[in-house]
């Protein structure tokens, strides 16, 4: 049971991670909460069951339509709804207000077009389970871990190794002497977009195949914030560690306790982290960035 | 007027205010060039816009004739490479994180890892903290990697903006010969500096700011030797 629980834990605390991921992503170059996260995290789902449903796809395959699809997507919404702010150098309570405007555009879009209903993807391998030490675990779980932890682990290899990576990092450190030294900071930030709305497509799909898919179910994003605070706001192993925690902490919650107890658990321990330590686990002044 | 850099009626506004009235200078192919004046003169505005990294309201910079592009990172692509003031380095990344920045838009390997060790050659003390955050070096060792960055990008043009800020005074001067051994590779510098008087000694050509405006220039004795200049403007 305990095992079961913790493995069910790892499974959300990573899709919570991919969310948080992306947050702090955009957090830490522009420095705003971008509110529309869960608005492609909700398309990125959509085009995922599209792929599956209508054109009959594996997972795989699924899985890298949803990525492709929502990382253009949410280049899109910055190229139309931040960059106009950015280049007039508008604050970041601008670009915060804009993205709340951004997510009930695409939501009410979804409703007035695809409209209110639940759809469930599939069945991939929903009840398909393995057994270890008497628990059945199930393999969806341990698949949406493992495939949030290899792309989390992937992206960290990107931003530390390659020529891009580092330019991002640089252009979190200081925007304007990374455009000194010739880099496109328009291109740059187009790319940390693409990557955090690859993000949101996995976070999407494996939400989608866990639970349903309907126009509201980007509001989960509200605790990949939780997860993104908690860990340290821009830090990216923050992200990671703070997504776990909370998916782990919050299912032992609802198991143990009462699922209804559940949400009033993961804010009530947010105001008490913050509370502690008010730049998150990982967030201190000198921590790097991303 | 047709120097390699040239800068015409140059008007320039940084946070509401007119900061750069109808500047004017040139600067000619190897020679060091030095923009003086007190705190708050226009010195560093004048840098950042010949950069790209403030708007120009009206006037011209134009390098080896040709008009200068809008934004920052085309203008690196013509060879234009800026020192900031305060250095600005990369600090949470490594030495070597901030040398391949330095580097970032080119695409001869072979060249930039040449101009690596040319840069190790310089300062030595770089190659040993390769790994080391940039935000952990001391001040001169700062410095150093700044203008080490600089010179990852090989510009022809190098612009210095108070280098010589919060350094003692025999890292200064080693700062300054340095500054002098790059021009004598065949750079040309633009160096502005409060530090007027140790500035000028090192350069052919001087002109002095004040409040936005050029109000002196000639050749760097020219300017040292006016009493009057010395008097009004370089704080004696």
């Amino acid at each position: 049971m305990l095992l079961q629980t913790l493995v069910t834990g790892l499974s959300i605390g990573g899709i919570y991670s991919l969310m948080a991921v992306g947050y702090s992503l955009i957090f830490s170059i522009l420095s705003f909460s971008n509110f529309a996260h869960g608005a492609v995290i909700m398309l990125g789902a959509y085009m995922g069951m599209v792929l599956a449903a209508k054109a009959h796809l594996g997972l795989g395959l699924v899985v890298i339509g949803s990525v492709v699809g929502a990382g253009i997507l949410s280049v899109c919404n910055e190229r139309a709804a931040y960059a106009v702010l950015r280049r007039r150098r508008a604050p970041s309570l601008y670009l915060m207000i804009s993205a709340m405007g951004c997510s009930m555009f695409l939501e009410n879009m979804v409703y007035a077009t695809i409209g209110a209903r639940f759809y469930s993807f599939p069945e991939f391998f929903k009840r398909q389970v393995i057994q270890v030490g008497g628990s059945s675990l199930s393999l969806l779980d341990l698949f949406a871990f493992v495939i949030s932890m290899g792309a989390i682990a992937a992206l960290h290899i990107f931003i530390t190794r390659t020529r891009t990576g580092i330019s991002i990092r640089a252009g979190v450190n200081d925007m304007t002497m990374c455009s000194l030294m010739g880099v496109n900071t328009d291109r740059l930030i187009s790319i940390v977009f693409f990557l955090a709305g690859a993000f949101a497509g996995v976070a999407g799909v494996f939400l989608g195949i866990k639970y349903l898919v309907y126009p509201t179910m980007g509001w989960v994003t509200n605790k990949a914030y939780i997860a993104a605070v908690i860990g340290g706001l821009g830090s990216l192993p923050g992200a990671m560690i703070g997504g776990i925690i909370l998916g782990v902490l919050e299912t032992l919650v609802s198991t143990y306790v009462s699922s209804i107890m559940r949400d009033v658990f993961s804010f009530t321990a947010l105001v008490v982290l913050l509370i502690c330590l008010p730049n998150g686990l990982l967030g201190t002044d000198t921590e790097e960035k991303v | 007027m047709s120097g390699y850099l040239d800068v015409s009626g140059l008007h320039v506004y940084y946070g509401g205010i007119h900061a750069l009235h109808g500047i004017d200078i040139s600067v000619n192919r190897g020679e060091i060039v030095s923009v003086v004046g007190v705190n708050g003169a226009g010195k560093s505005t004048l840098m950042w816009s010949i950069a790209g990294a403030l708007p120009v309201a009206r006037g011209s910079v134009t390098l080896d004739g040709v008009r200068l592009p809008p934004r920052p990172h085309e203008i690196v692509a013509l060879g234009i490479s800026l020192v900031p003031e305060r250095r600005r380095l990369f600090t949470a990344l490594s030495v070597e994180e901030n040398l391949i920045m330095g580097a970032i838009r080119r695409s001869d390997k072979d060249m930039a890892e040449r101009d690596r060790e040319r840069c190790f050659t310089l300062y030595p003390v770089l190659k040993e903290r390769l790994r080391q955050r940039a935000g952990t070096l001391s001040g001169g060792e700062q410095q150093m990697l700044a203008i080490a960055r600089a010179l990852m990008s090989r510009p022809s043009l190098l612009m210095l903006d108070e280098p010589s800020l919060g350094l003692a005074p025999i890292v200064t001067e080693s700062l300054f010969d340095t500054i002098c051994q790059i021009r004598d590779e065949g750079m040309t510098v633009l160096l502005v500096e409060q530090n007027a008087f140790q500035a000028l000694e090192i350069s052919d050509r001087g002109y002095v700011m004040q409040s936005g405006e050029i109000v002196a220039s000639g050749t760097s004795r020219e300017l040292l030797e006016n009493r009057l200049i010395r008097k009004a403007y370089l704080g004696e």
